[in-house]
C-alpha cells in the first residue's frame, strides 16, 4: 500500500521542478524591490466587493458571472473605504478568491468570449505561443494591476501558461491559469499606493502616476483606471496641472461617474446588510427578503435621482418627499400602487408623516431590532451618518437597578431611565432625540401611533430644540451647518481612503464654503475635491521611515532595515 | 533535581524558571502514552476548538449565582443554568471566578471579556484585538497536516458574520454561516474520502499549485518598503496563500483511512431568523457536520460562534431581544435573580449541550470524538446586566486525548482568564510557555485539570 504513494509523489515532485522553468526563476530573481526603485508603499487597501465587481465588469465586459462570498468589510471613521486599509485576506477568503479567479478566467477564455477579448491567436491552439500569451497577459495584467507589469511578473505568468499548455495540450487552458494567477495576486486584490521622490519639489514625496490614476478612477468611477488614464499616468501627465484637470473633466463628464457617486453614497449612508436583515415574523408578518431588497433599492433610487440625476441641493435629502416605490413596498407603506411598471415615482403627500430619507423603510428597519424599533440606534446613526458625530461605547459600569420593567408603555419610558443616570445621560440625551422623533415608525418602518396600548409621543428635545416627528428631524438636519461639512469630510476621507487628520480643518472649511457657493451639489463636489492638491497629499504610514537622503537619491529604510 | 526535562515540565512550559518555547519538530513529545488509537494502532490526533456564546450566565445582585456550583473538584452539582451539560458533565470542567483584568484599558462592553480570553490582552477599542487570538497558535501547531488549518463557523444568523479568530488583530476570520455553506466547504469539491478504495491524485492540482507560485515570488518585492500596519496585512495575505498551498499539497497525498468517517448528506436550507430555536437548530446541524469533518480529519482546529457578544437572539414572538432583556429586566425580589434572563441563558446553554452531544456521538478508537477534543466554551461577560467581566463562565469539554482531567469544577475568584487559555493551549500541545500581557500575563496553567 505504501509504495505506490511514494511513487506517485516522486513523479509529482519531478513535474514540479520542471514546471518552475529556468526562465521563470531567473526572471524572479532579478525582480527589484520597490525600495531599490526608490518607491515607498503608503497604503495597502483591500478592494471592496463593489470595486472588485466593477473592475471585472469593466475589464472583461458585463456578463462575467461573479459568484462568490466576499469577506466582511469593516467601517472606520464612518466609511468602509477607510476601513479597507485595515483589512487583509483570511485563509477562507483566499480560498474564495482562488475559486473565483478560476471561474472568471474560465469564462474570459471560453470560446465565446475569446473572440472579443483576445487580440491575437496562437499559432496552434494545442500549443503554447509565447508571443500571443505575452500580449494577452501584459494587456490585461496592466488593467488588473493598474500599472504595467514588470518583466519578472510577465515571465512568471508565461511560465505558468507554458507549463499548463504543455500538460493539457491546450493553449487557452495555460492562459487561463496565468490569468487566475493575476486575479489572486496582491497587486490586484489590494490597492497598493506608492510614493516617489518629487523631482519638482526636492526633499518631498509625491504619489506616483499610477497611484494617482487609481485614486482618481476609484473615486469617480468606482473601478480601475481605463487605458487612457493609465497612459496619461505613464507619461507623467497627471503630475501637470493641465493634464490632471483634463482627466478630472473627462472622468466627471463620463456617464460612468454615476457608479462612482452611488458607491460613495451607499458607503457613507451605510446602505448595507439588507441581505442579512432579520425580523421576527411573528411580530412583522409583512417582512420578507423581497421587502428588504426593495427597501434598499428605494433608498438608492431616491438618492441617485435627487442628487445625481436632478443635481439638487444635498440637504433636500432630508426634506424631500419624492421617492420611488414598487408593489411590495406600497403594501408596507399602505399607499396605492397603480403602475404597470415594477417601479414608479411616488411623492408622499404633505399630510404624510414620511419626509426625508430617514423616514423610508430601509433606514428605519435597518436601524432597529428584530422585534422592536430602536430610537437609540436610529438616533446614533443620524448623528454618525449625517453629522459625522460618532457615539462612544456605553460605559460598562451602568447601574441598571433603577430600570423598571417596560413591557408596558412606550420605549420612551425606558430611555428616560437612561436619562436619569449620569453615566448614560451624556450620550443618550444626544443620541436618542432624533430616534424618539421617529417613534411613529415601528421596527419595520410601518406607521403606528400606539405601543403596548399607549399613545406614542413623537416629540423630543435636542439641545434646547424641539424635534417633532420626521418633519422635525428634517428641519433640524436641513438647517444644521455640520451636515454639509460632514459630507465634505466624508467625501475627502472616502477618496483618499484614510481618516482625515486634525491639521486638515482649514482645508475642510474652505471646501465647505465652495460647496455652499455651488449650491450644495454633490457631483460638483467630486471635481472640487479631486482638483485640490490635498487629494494627492502624501501621508507616511507609521513604521515607514524615509531617510532625508532618500528624497534625493531614492534610498529608504523600511521597518526591516532600521 | 532531575537532570532531564520531564514531559510534565515541558507541558508547563517552565524549566528552571525559564520559559521554554518548543519548536514544531518536538511536538511528538506531547503524544500522550495513554492516548487512544485507531483499530490499526495509528494514534488518534487531538483536536481543539472554541465555542462562544454571548451574554454570559446569570449572577444575582446579592452575590449568588445561577450557574456556579457549590462543590469544587470532581462531582460538582448541576446548577440551573448548567442543566444542558448534565448528560456529559464528567467530560466537562467548569471554571468560575476567573476574570478579565483590563489594567488601564477601558472595559469595552461585550468585547473586553472574550478579547482578553482569546488574545491575552485587554483591547483598547471595540472591533480590534491587540494580539492574535490564541486559536491561531494552536492551528499553527496542529493544523499543518489537514486540509483546513482551522474552520470557522457562525450559527447566530446575525447581520454580519461573526468570528473572533484573528491573526492580525484587525482582520477576523470569515466564517461559514449556513449549514449548506459549511457542507459545501467541507464535503463539496476538494473533499477526498479517506476511506475510498479508488483514490488517485487529481492532476489539475499541480496546475493549481503553479498558479500560486507566481504570487509567492512577489513577496520580497512587496514587503520591502511598507509601514507596520501594511506589513501585517501583507503577512496575513501570504499566510493565507501558504494555507492554500498546504491544502493542495495534502490533496496530492492519499489520505490516511479514518474509520469513523462517514460522508454525510447535504443538509437542508435552514430558516433565516435569529430566534433561539433557529440558532440552536443551526448549531445542532452545523455541529454534526463539523464533528464529521473532524472525524474525517479535514481539520483539527475550529472556532464556533453560537451567538455574538451583543447577542440578538430572542424567543420567537417576544419583542425584546435577549441582550435588551439582560439589561432591562429587574431582579425579581422574591427569586433574587432575573427570571427571564436566566431562562434565556438556559436556552442558550442548550445550544452548547447539543453541540457537545454531537461531538460525543461519533465513536473513535476506544472512546468518542469528544474524548479526543478539547473544546473551550466561554462568553463575553459574566453577569450581563452590569457588563461584568468578572466570573466569566468558561468550560473545557472533552478529554484532549487523555490530557484533560475532565469533570471538575475549578473555582478561583479573581484569577485571570488567561490561565484557562494557557491550560488549553498546553493541553493540546501548542508550544507556549506563557500567555497574556499586563496583569493577565501568566505562566501558570490550571494544573489541576491537566494530566
Amino acid at each position: 500500500m505504501k509504495l505506490p504513494r511514494v511513487f506517485v509523489l516522486s513523479i509529482f515532485f519531478c513535474f514540479n521542478v520542471l514546471m518552475a522553468s529556468s526562465e521563470g526563476l531567473a526572471a524572479a530573481n532579478e525582480e527589484t524591490t520597490s525600495a531599490e526603485k526608490g518607491q515607498f508603499t503608503l497604503a495597502v487597501r483591500r478592494l471592496t466587493e463593489s470595486q472588485y465587481r466593477h473592475t471585472i465588469d469593466d475589464i472583461f465586459g458585463a456578463g462575467i458571472e461573479i459568484n462568490a462570498r466576499f469577506e466582511p468589510e469593516q467601517r472606520e471613521a464612518g466609511l468602509l473605504a477607510v476601513g479597507s486599509s485595515k483589512l487583509s485576506i483570511t485563509a477562507s477568503g483566499f480560498e474564495q478568491h482562488v475559486a473565483l479567479a478560476t471561474s472568471i478566467a474560465t469564462q474570459v477564455l471560453s470560446e465565446e468570449k475569446r473572440a472579443t477579448l483576445m487580440r491575437c491567436e496562437p499559432a496552434a491552439a494545442e500549443e503554447f505561443d509565447a508571443t500571443c500569451a505575452r500580449q494577452f497577459l501584459s494587456t490585461y495584467g496592466e488593467l488588473l494591476f493598474r500599472r504595467p507589469l514588470s518583466e519578472a511578473e510577465i515571465e512568471s505568468r508565461l511560465a505558468i501558461a507554458s507549463a499548463g499548455a504543455r500538460q493539457t495540450g491546450d493553449f487557452y487552458v495555460g492562459l487561463q491559469l496565468a490569468l487566475s494567477s493575476l486575479l489572486i495576486a496582491p497587486e490586484f486584490l489590494f490597492r497598493i499606493e506608492r510614493a516617489e521622490p518629487d523631482p519638482v519639489d526636492s526633499g518631498s514625496l509625491r504619489l506616483d502616476g499610477y497611484s494617482k490614476a487609481t485614486r482618481l478612477s476609484f473615486f469617480f468611477w468606482n473601478t480601475a483606471p481605463d487605458r487612457e488614464l493609465l497612459e496619461v499616468a505613464g507619461n507623467g501627465g497627471l503630475h501637470t496641472e493641465q493634464g490632471l484637470l483634463a482627466q478630472i473633466r473627462r472622468l466627471s463628464e463620463s456617464p460612468r461617474m454615476e457608479a462612482g457617486v452611488q458607491a460613495f453614497l451607499i458607503d457613507m449612508m451605510q446602505i448595507e446588510g439588507f441581505e442579512n436583515m432579520v425580523k421576527d415574523p411573528a411580530i412583522y408578518p409583512k417582512f420578507n427578503q423581497l421587502i428588504a431588497d426593495s427597501a434598499r433599492e428605494q433608498m438608492v433610487r431616491t438618492i441617485m435621482d435627487l442628487l445625481v440625476t436632478r443635481e439638487r441641493d444635498y440637504r433636500e435629502l432630508f426634506t424631500s418627499r419624492e421617492t420611488f416605490i414598487n408593489r411590495p413596498l406600497a403594501a408596507v407603506y399602505q399607499v396605492p400602487f397603480a403602475s404597470t411598471e415594477a417601479w414608479t415615482a411616488y411623492t408622499f403627500p404633505e399630510s404624510s408623516e414620511r419626509v426625508g430619507i430617514f423616514s423610508q423603510i430601509g433606514f428605519l428597519a435597518l436601524f432597529s431590532h428584530p422585534g422592536t424599533s430602536s430610537p437609540t440606534r436610529r438616533g446614533i446613526k443620524i448623528h454618525e451618518i449625517f453629522l459625522c458625530e460618532p457615539t462612544p461605547d456605553p460605559p460598562a459600569d451602568v447601574d441598571f437597578s433603577q430600570v423598571v420593567d417596560s413591557t408596558a408603555g412606550t420605549v420612551r419610558g425606558r430611555l428616560l431611565d437612561h436619562m436619569q443616570n449620569t453615566g448614560c445621560t451624556v450620550c443618550h440625551q444626544r443620541s436618542d432625540p432624533p430616534g424618539l422623533a421617529l417613534e411613529h415608525f415601528d421596527g419595520l418602518g410601518q406607521l403606528r401611533t400606539m405601543e403596548n396600548g399607549s399613545l406614542i409621543d413623537d416629540s423630543a428635545e435636542l439641545f434646547g430644540r424641539t424635534l417633532q416627528g420626521a418633519q422635525g428631524v428634517a428641519q433640524f438636519l436641513y438647517e444644521d451647518s455640520r451636515v454639509p461639512a460632514c459630507l465634505v469630510r466624508n467625501l475627502y476621507a472616502y477618496g483618499v481612503a484614510r481618516r482625515p487628520d486634525a491639521g486638515e480643518q482649514t482645508y475642510f472649511r474652505s471646501q465647505v464654503e465652495t460647496f455652499a457657493e455651488n449650491g450644495y451639489r454633490v457631483p460638483g463636489l467630486f471635481e472640487q475635491i479631486a482638483a485640490s492638491p490635498e487629494f494627492f497629499k502624501v501621508v507616511l504610514p507609521e513604521g515607514l521611515k524615509v531617510r532625508a537622503t532618500a528624497l534625493t537619491d531614492g534610498v529608504m529604510a523600511g521597518p526591516d532595515q532600521q | 533535581m532531575k537532570n532531564r526535562f520531564s514531559r510534565r515540565s515541558l507541558l508547563k512550559g517552565m524549566v528552571g524558571g525559564t520559559t521554554v518555547s518548543l519548536g514544531l519538530p518536538l511536538l511528538n513529545l506531547f503524544l500522550n502514552e495513554n492516548a487512544s488509537a485507531y483499530a490499526d494502532g495509528a494514534p488518534i490526533p487531538v483536536r481543539f476548538g472554541t465555542y462562544f456564546w454571548g451574554l454570559g450566565l446569570t449572577d444575582t445582585p446579592a452575590g449568588g449565582s445561577r450557574w456556579v456550583p457549590w462543590k469544587t473538584g470532581h462531582g460538582y452539582e448541576i446548577t440551573p443554568e448548567l442543566q444542558a451539560i448534565a448528560p456529559l458533565k464528567d467530560k466537562v470542567s467548569v471554571f468560575s471566578g476567573f476574570r478579565a483584568i483590563p489594567d488601564n484599558s477601558p472595559n469595552l462592553v461585550h468585547w473586553s471579556g472574550h478579547a482578553s480570553i482569546l488574545s491575552g490582552t485587554a483591547p483598547s477599542a471595540t472591533g480590534r484585538f491587540e494580539a492574535p487570538s490564541f486559536d491561531t497558535r494552536i492551528a499553527d501547531a496542529l493544523g499543518g497536516s489537514t486540509r483546513f488549518r482551522s474552520l470557522n463557523i457562525d450559527a447566530s444568523v446575525s447581520r454580519r458574520p461573526i468570528s473572533y479568530s484573528t491573526r492580525s488583530g484587525s482582520t477576523f476570520a470569515s466564517p461559514d454561516v449556513t449549514p449548506l455553506e459549511l457542507y459545501q466547504r467541507l464535503f463539496g469539491s476538494g473533499f477526498q474520502d479517506p476511506n475510498s478504495d479508488n483514490w488517485s491524485p487529481d492532476p489539475s492540482i499541480m496546475l493549481r499549485q503553479s498558479v500560486l507560485s507566481a504570487v509567492t515570488e512577489q513577496r520580497k518585492a512587496l514587503m520591502s518598503s511598507v509601514g507596520m500596519e501594511d506589513q501585517l496585512i501583507l503577512e496575513q495575505y501570504f499566510t493565507s496563500v501558504r494555507d492554500m498551498e498546504n491544502q493542495l499539497a495534502i490533496q496530492l497525498q492519499r489520505p490516511e483511512p479514518r474509520e469513523s468517517c462517514i460522508v454525510p448528506r447535504a443538509p437542508e436550507e435552514t430558516e433565516r431568523s435569529a430566534s433561539i430555536d433557529v440558532v440552536n437548530n443551526n448549531t445542532r446541524v452545523m455541529a454534526r457536520l463539523l464533528a464529521m469533518a473532524l472525524a474525517c480529519d479535514q481539520s483539527r482546529v475550529f472556532n464556533f460562534v453560537h451567538t455574538g457578544g451583543t447577542s440578538e437572539t430572542y424567543i420567537a414572538g417576544q419583542s425584546k431581544i435577549y441582550h435588551q432583556i439582560t439589561h432591562d429586566e429587574p431582579t425579581d425580589s422574591r427569586l433574587g435573580y432575573q427570571p427571564e434572563s436566566s431562562r434565556l441563558a438556559g436556552l442558550v446553554m442548550d445550544g452548547l449541550g447539543d453541540f457537545l452531544k454531537e461531538m460525543d456521538a461519533i465513536k473513535e478508537g476506544d472512546g468518542t470524538l469528544l474524548d479526543n477534543c478539547l473544546i473551550m466554551a466561554f462568553s463575553d461577560t459574566g453577569y450581563a446586566k452590569i457588563h461584568s467581566i468578572e466570573n466569566i463562565p468558561i468550560m473545557l469539554a472533552g478529554g484532549a486525548a487523555g490530557r484533560h482531567k475532565a469533570g471538575q469544577h475549578i473555582h478561583e475568584p479573581g484569577e485571570s482568564v488567561t490561565r484557562v487559555s494557557l491550560s488549553a493551549m498546553q493541553m493540546v500541545g501548542a508550544p507556549v510557555g506563557e500567555f497574556g500581557t499586563g496583569s493577565m500575563r501568566t505562566a501558570r496553567p490550571v494544573s489541576d485539570v491537566m494530566a
